[in-house]
């Protein structure tokens, strides 16, 4: 496989996890960049136990989604039912805190970042098929659950929520434990996410979690569509895949790019552009072909 | 004793531009309405027109102050019908809504400058034009005069603000409406068009902050903005959202704090104090210190 | 403007919040010098109507004319400046602020005249002059519906839309309140008026509407809606 092509479906794949972790939350109202600095710390986390400590990737993977769930559940005691402004602010102080402890810790490689990690399997080809396969497994496990909570009752009482928090509880819905359940998930797989990002660059650097990245996956979210979690599906790949393409000078502008597509986007077409109503829409139309396929076998 | 009184100094001239920067902003929240996470951002910006005008017109200060001024008032004025689009009820703060486009708004301000500008370095103001200049020594305390008239500047700002909201005629509706919109339209003030002031008024304070910033500091950088921005946010949050007086008080301790764990604590440590307290604050007094004033 | 020349205007207006019809064809009308009152139980669509003549909502269809211009869809400084007020409903006074600085804001649009009105204001209201540097919180409730009013005098209008003015006011402070717009319109100012106390009002009133649920179902004069017994039966409960 070229090596373009690996960074462009294995970045994409960590876009879409990361994006759907923002999503999740988002059902709520919650705007949870917490996220990025779980990247962060879940990512240095596990890089120092396997350059300091010796201990293998697979084992320091699930100490990170670990370690991403633990401090998700922890400040979820506290901004559980918070509103969403108090929930970015605490996102974007944790982000700062972490990346100034980061840059001022020797042991984590301070300014500098962790370099030369090792591989994650036995040959460099076998390495890149490894992280390849696991971020798509991920991916699938992770939208199987998103897909299933969306159609729960659960998940219809976070769309109550996002509408108005007072009319929800009012029908019986607890908030905080909503919050609280999402907000921990969130966390959990950024701190995956944050791992596997080091290893397929085999190093760290403050330089991956920074605000820009927090702008890249709300301009997934909010051109995608934010009330359904395919616009995310449709907007990374695209979003990331577009500038791939222009030449370098352009390429460089794309915050830029990304920025006016979002401003443009919010004022447009605030929903996003996969809304809840196409993609029910598109589940009415999917659901009717079954049943018409069903009895016409029937019929046979 | 000495570095002591030294930082107090240097922290309340720092302290008085987050003073001036949190006022802007809750201006903008109060009667624009909007939560504007981009304001210290087109600050930046003003700080870069201001070093182009220099260069331009061979260190004209007058023309940079006026260019930075004009700057910040455009840039306000020209999003203001982005923010009046996606505002979905007038009569109330659209936190969400207002919050993300504002911050696509600092994005591309952000990374224009990264690109646009002296290839992405950060740009430094002339000798004379910075108040580098002591004006008085004593061991290692020295006032500069940059210090002094940011100082100076951040008090007439602040008290020319309190005047204009309680004696004149602007001032009372700029009132009126953060009080309560709702009966503010029922008196026929307008909403839209006095919200429009508003980000006029917030622009001339956002150009003056510029040519201070590019006083006190000497330099800009394109990461300089979020920076800023974030404790601007801190700021005003810690104080509680809307409250100026709290928005006096939490600016220059905060300055002062910076400062002083600046001079004592090696590392860039001064940086993450205002998230700290931050978070202390908002996890044990979700209103702010001072209530807020929304 | 002679007296009983129609001051104010309103044809067929229908006015919706989303799907819900708050006005489903409201006419009435408003002659110089006069005291109209409109009855109706709350939700009746009152303090809609009275918003939507100051220029707050904008009608779905139908038309308002003030002194024979129209006026539906402009925006509700524009008609304050043409000469229309309102006294909105809960006092609608700014509390954090001073009773001098609520004054002023009724005079925002017009502060030419402001020394004189103001003077007027405090002759009609000599409580207000006393008052003038407190913050409106301290005031009592009459007060306020007083300083209400004065604020709606600040701006120099010819017709005054007082919406439900004795709210949570005491029996006494009513009547003076009620005695208050009596006075006014002898002073030349035309007064549409909203109430639910259906008997104060209509024995101040020329003229008198009644809406229910969006629909005016009755009109006529004070005296002929006082004894009209479906009026009695829901209104006044005599």
């Amino acid at each position: 496989m070229s090596l373009p092509l690996y960074y462009f479906l294995t970045v994409t794949a960590i876009n879409v996890l990361m994006s759907w972790a923002l999503y999740l939350p988002y059902r709520v109202a919650h705007l949870h960049f917490l996220t990025v600095a779980n990247m962060a710390i879940s990512g240095y986390l596990g890089g120092w136990l396997v350059q300091n400590l010796g201990f293998s990737f697979w084992a320091a993977l699930p100490i990170g989604l670990a370690a991403g769930g633990l401090l998700g559940w922890l400040l979820s005691l506290f901004i559980g039912d918070a509103p969403t402004f108090t929930v970015v602010i605490v996102g974007f102080t944790f982000i700062y805190i972490t990346r100034t402890v980061i840059e001022n810790t020797a042991a984590v490689g301070g300014t500098l970042g962790m370099f030369g990690l090792p591989l994650v399997a036995a040959t460099p080809a076998l390495h890149r098929w490894a992280l390849l396969a696991l971020l798509y497994a991920l991916v699938l496990l992770v939208g199987f659950w998103i897909y299933r909570f969306d159609h729960s009752r659960l998940g219809r009482a976070a769309s109550a929520v996002f509408v108005d928090k007072d009319l929800a509880t009012s029908f019986g819905v607890d908030i905080k434990k909503l919050g609280r359940l999402l907000q921990v998930f969130s966390s959990t797989v950024a701190g995956g996410c944050g791992v596997i990002y080091g290893f397929l660059y085999r190093s760290f650097h403050l330089d991956f979690f920074t605000f820009h990245l927090v702008g890249l996956f709300m301009t997934i979210i909010f051109v995608g569509g934010y009330a359904t979690m395919w616009g995310t599906v449709v907007a990374a790949p695209l979003l990331y895949g577009l500038t791939l393409l222009f030449p370098p000078e352009i390429a460089s502008w794309r915050i830029v790019i990304y920025g006016v597509i979002l401003v443009a986007v919010l004022v447009l077409k605030p929903e996003g552009f996969i809304t809840r109503r196409l993609v029910l829409n598109l589940e009415r139309l999917l659901s009717s072909r079954r049943k018409k396929n069903f009895t016409h076998k029937e019929s046979v | 004793m000495q570095v002591f009184v030294a930082q107090v100094i240097n922290g309340l001239s720092l302290g008085s531009i987050y003073v001036l920067l949190v006022t802007g902003f809750n201006l903008l929240l109060l009667v624009a309405m909007i939560i504007h996470f981009a304001y210290p951002q087109v600050v930046l910006f003003s700080m870069y027109i201001a070093w182009l005008v220099l260069r331009w017109t061979g260190n004209s200060v007058a023309l940079a102050v006026a260019a930075s001024v004009a700057a910040s008032v455009a840039i306000n004025l020209a999003s203001a019908p982005l923010f009046q689009k996606i505002m979905k009820k007038r009569e109330e703060v659209d936190i969400n809504s207002t919050m993300v486009v504002s911050m696509g708004i600092g994005m591309i301000i952000t990374d224009v400058l990264s690109h646009g500008f002296n290839k992405g370095l950060p740009i430094s103001f002339p000798e004379r034009f910075v108040g580098g200049a002591a004006l008085f020594r004593l061991g290692l305390i020295s006032l500069l005069s940059g210090q002094v008239l940011s100082l100076a500047v951040g008090v007439l700002a602040v008290s020319g603000i309190f005047l204009l909201l309680y004696k004149t005629r602007e001032g009372r509706a700029f009132r009126a409406i953060a009080e309560d919109p709702a009966g503010a339209r029922l008196v026929g003030i307008p909403l839209m068009s006095t919200g429009l002031q508003s980000y006029a008024l917030s622009g001339i304070l956002g150009g003056l902050i510029a040519v201070l910033l590019a006083l006190m500091l000497g330099y800009a950088s394109p990461g300089l903005g979020e920076q800023v921005a974030h404790k601007v946010l801190a700021v005003s949050i810690i104080a509680g959202l809307g409250n100026l007086p709290g928005g006096l008080v939490v600016g220059l301790a905060l300055g002062v704090l910076e400062s002083l764990i600046q001079g004592y604590l090696p590392g860039s440590w001064s940086n993450a104090v205002a998230f700290i307290v931050l978070l202390v604050v908002m996890l044990a007094r979700p209103r702010g210190l001072f209530g807020i004033k929304l | 403007m002679a007296p009983n020349e129609v001051l104010l205007a309103v044809r067929d207006l229908e006015v919706s919040y989303g799907h819900i019809n708050a006005l489903s064809g409201v006419s009435l009308e408003v002659r110089q010098g006069e005291i109209v009152v409109l009855i109706g139980a709350n939700g009746a669509g009152k303090s809609t109507l009275l918003a939507a003549i100051l220029g707050i909502h904008v009608p779905r269809s139908g038309s308002v004319t003030f002194r024979g211009k129209l006026i539906s869809g402009q925006p509700a400084d524009r008609n304050v400046r043409a000469g229309i007020c309102l006294v909105p409903e809960g006092r609608g006074v700014f509390a954090a602020m001073s009773v001098l600085d609520n004054l002023l804001l009724g005079a925002h649009h017009n502060m030419r005249g402001v020394q004189r009105n103001l003077e007027r204001v405090y002759q009609w209201f000599p409580i207000l002059q006393q008052r003038r540097h407190q913050v409106a919180r301290t005031l009592s409730g009459g007060e306020r519906q007083m300083l209400a009013i004065a604020r709606a005098l600040m701006s120099s209008p010819e017709l005054i839309l007082v919406d439900e003015p004795s709210l949570g006011l005491a029996p006494i402070v009513v009547n003076d309140i009620f005695q208050i717009l009596v006075r006014l319109n002898q002073e030349g100012y035309s007064i549409l008026l909203s109430e639910q106390n259906a008997y104060k009002s209509l024995k101040c009133a020329h003229r008198g509407y009644v809406l229910e649920t969006g629909k005016v179902t009755l009109s006529g004069t004070a005296q002929e809606l006082l004894a009209d017994p479906g009026v009695r039966a829901a209104y006044i409960g005599a």
